[in-house]
């Protein structure tokens, strides 16, 4: 009996187990189905438009792919609004629309640039105020639109995007890119650490600003190393000023070029000084005083900065200096921090590598600096004291009029107890010939 | 010889602290400004000490003026409120100092207890103490952390003339620390003066 028991059990068991499964698996294989299918209004654009190589010859010669594919679309986040939400103009009275003329495959990315903004507002107000955006409004053919960056018909959730790639930044910005790759940041990423930065953790993905225009990039890197004041504290005398007008990368990124960008401020507003758009007066006025085109020198530098104070500002025009990079690709090129830069020698001394190339910016129109050369000997002459009041580094940067001072000092210190005792030993020599004692 | 008490003690101990602690200001200055060209200790060792000297330095001061300030030895310190009175001892003891010396004059200046200072000493002195040294303080501290007092250095003109001023004070104390002790020298014996700064007593001639 209880061996009869125990396998109409055993069966029941089994039976039960079964219809489980087949049940779970019948309403997984629905589930996926239901995920990549596709509306029947959209199947029928589809039956067309999945065709390889469907294209459309444009007015400038250009070809405008037309083809969609079925299948990603179908995963993507976009498939539950179906085609017509973003081509509305598409009706199946005037399609495929003989008469529509698009110019170039650039003004068609253009003009759906609006369609997307009808459902990512927040993104499109976000990527106006961009670097991208300002390059638009510039006129420049290349600068980025929605589409390609995102591709509409294989929209992925953020989560999805292949990073590893740097897609689709290193797009444009290849040789940036490369430098991330092989930077301590972009080795963690490969190693699978998900809270290495990508580019949009520092850049963001539509707010992109001019790297170096701002503290931007510096508060971003404060936000994942937020620990990093105390940490130069422990070590570095003066540690927030090193913070506030180094560049991160100018320590982390070891064997980089650097350089010291004079950076033009109203004295009173304590703001950045800013090309007036539409009259680009900055680069003329640097070049008008650089007669000899070799860099400003320390003279034409006044000239420069009093010819800036006379344009009505609060304040006078006035000079902050900062240490950074030479380029974008070396700001990218950081390394672990036990190889960056810890000694203080490789900046405080005199002729150092970072005090070579100076430049004179002013905040472009579009946010990016616009920058002119300066002669190394600006940051050494006796008129630093007044145009570049606001910027000093030890050792570095020192002013030859001071060091001439000093050796003066020296002389006088050591020579005038020589000469005096000099004159006493005559005097005592001599004694006789002047009139003293001989004691004296 | 005949002694007067004219340097107390908490003027002998400011004075030997001051002393040290300027030249040690003055190595670790030119270290600092000069890496590369002198390597005694490095840059970073050199910022460090400087800084804390520089703060024992300032406490030091409060030594020396809460001293005088609450002390009648004040009157060493008392301007002489008749200037053809200074201008003419002053050009007197400048003269000793330049040829009266070498003929063996006497020298122009009695020391009193109330008097320790000839005309030219006092004065230079009062510019050093009120008013050099206090500045060269005050830049110190403002360099010793840039971006806590940047409100001020701004107001100043920036950091770069914060510094130039501190390296042109720097540059009067490197002459004066060598010319100091030369004239200290120059009692009636060669180390009257500096025995007397250390036992507090000056023999008269």
């Amino acid at each position: 009996m209880t061996g009869t028991k125990f396998y109409a059990d055993v069966i029941t068991g089994a039976t039960l187990a079964l219809v489980v499964m087949v049940v779970l698996g019948v309403t997984s294989l629905t589930a996926r189905a239901a995920e990549r299918a596709v509306s029947k209004a959209t199947q029928q654009c589809l039956d067309c438009h999945s065709v390889k190589g469907l294209e459309k010859k444009l007015a400038n010669g250009e070809t405008l792919a037309l083809h969609v594919d079925g299948a990603a679309f179908a995963k993507s986040a976009h498939n539950l609004l179906g085609c017509a939400v973003c081509h509305a103009d598409a009706t199946l009275e005037n399609h495929p629309p003989v008469k529509k003329k698009i110019a170039s495959v650039r003004e068609n990315s253009l003009a759906m640039q609006k369609v997307c903004s009808s459902c990512h507002a927040d993104q499109f107000k976000e990527h106006e105020g961009s670097i991208h955006a300002a390059l638009l409004r510039e006129g420049n053919p290349v600068a980025p639109v929605c589409t390609d960056c995102h591709n509409p018909h294989a929209a992925v959730p953020k989560a999805s995007y292949d990073v590893a790639s740097g897609a689709p930044c290193s797009k444009c910005h290849g040789s940036v890119f490369e430098a991330y790759a092989g930077s301590v940041h972009g080795q963690a990423r490969k190693q699978g650490r998900v809270e290495a930065p990508v580019c949009s953790t520092c850049h963001s993905a539509h707010d992109v600003k001019a790297a170096a225009g701002g503290e931007k990039i510096k508060d971003n890197c404060h936000a994942c190393h937020s620990g990093a004041l105390p940490a130069h504290q422990n070590w570095l005398p003066n540690a927030a000023l090193h913070l506030k007008t180094i560049s991160c990368a100018a320590c982390h990124a070891p064997g980089v070029k650097r350089r010291v960008d004079l950076r033009l401020y109203d004295s009173a507003a304590q703001k950045r000084i800013a090309e007036k758009e539409g009259v680009p007066q900055f680069e003329m006025r640097a070049r008008a005083i650089d007669t000899e085109g070799k860099g400003l020198n320390a003279i034409a530098l006044q000239s420069l900065l009093r010819e800036f104070s006379r344009d009505g500002m609060e304040g006078k025009a006035i000079l902050r200096g900062r240490l950074e990079v030479d380029s974008g690709v070396e700001a990218h090129q950081l390394a672990d921090k036990a190889k960056a830069v810890g000694q203080c020698e490789t900046c405080h001394r005199a002729g150092s590598d970072p005090f070579q190339r100076v430049t004179i910016s002013i905040a472009g129109p579009d946010g990016r600096l616009v920058r002119y050369g300066a002669q190394q000997e600006v940051l050494s002459s006796a008129t630093s004291i007044d145009s570049i009041g606001g910027f000093y580094v030890i050792g570095g940067t020192r002013i030859k009029l001071l060091d001439m001072l000093v050796a003066l000092a020296l002389l006088v210190g050591v020579g005038v107890p020589i000469v005096h005792l000099t004159l006493g030993w005559l005097s005592r020599r001599y004694a006789k010939k002047i009139g003293g004692r001989e004691d004296s | 010889m005949p002694r007067i008490y004219v340097h107390p003690l908490p003027v002998r101990i400011w004075h030997w602290i001051n002393a040290l602690g300027f030249v040690t200001m003055i190595v670790t200055g030119f270290q600092i400004r000069y890496i590369g060209l002198i390597d005694v200790m490095s840059f970073r060792t050199a910022v460090v000490v400087h800084n804390w000297i520089g703060f024992v330095l300032i406490a030091n001061f409060f030594v020396w003026l809460l001293f005088y300030l609450f002390t009648d030895k004040i009157t060493v310190y008392h301007p002489d409120l008749n200037p053809t009175r200074q201008f003419r001892r002053s050009i007197r003891q400048m003269w000793y100092y330049g040829y009266g010396i070498f003929k063996g004059e006497p020298n122009p200046h009695h020391i009193s207890v109330y008097q320790k200072f000839n005309a030219m000493q006092g004065m230079t002195y009062q510019v050093i103490m009120l008013l050099l040294v206090p500045l060269q303080f005050y830049t110190g501290v403002l360099l010793w952390d840039v971006e806590r007092f940047s409100g001020m250095i701004d107001l100043l003109g920036g950091v770069r003339v914060v510094d130039t001023a501190h390296v042109l004070i720097f540059i009067f104390f490197v002459a004066f620390i060598f010319i100091h002790p030369y004239l200290a020298s120059l009692g009636h014996t060669r180390s009257a003066h500096f025995k007397a700064m250390l036992t507090g007593y000056e023999e008269l001639e």
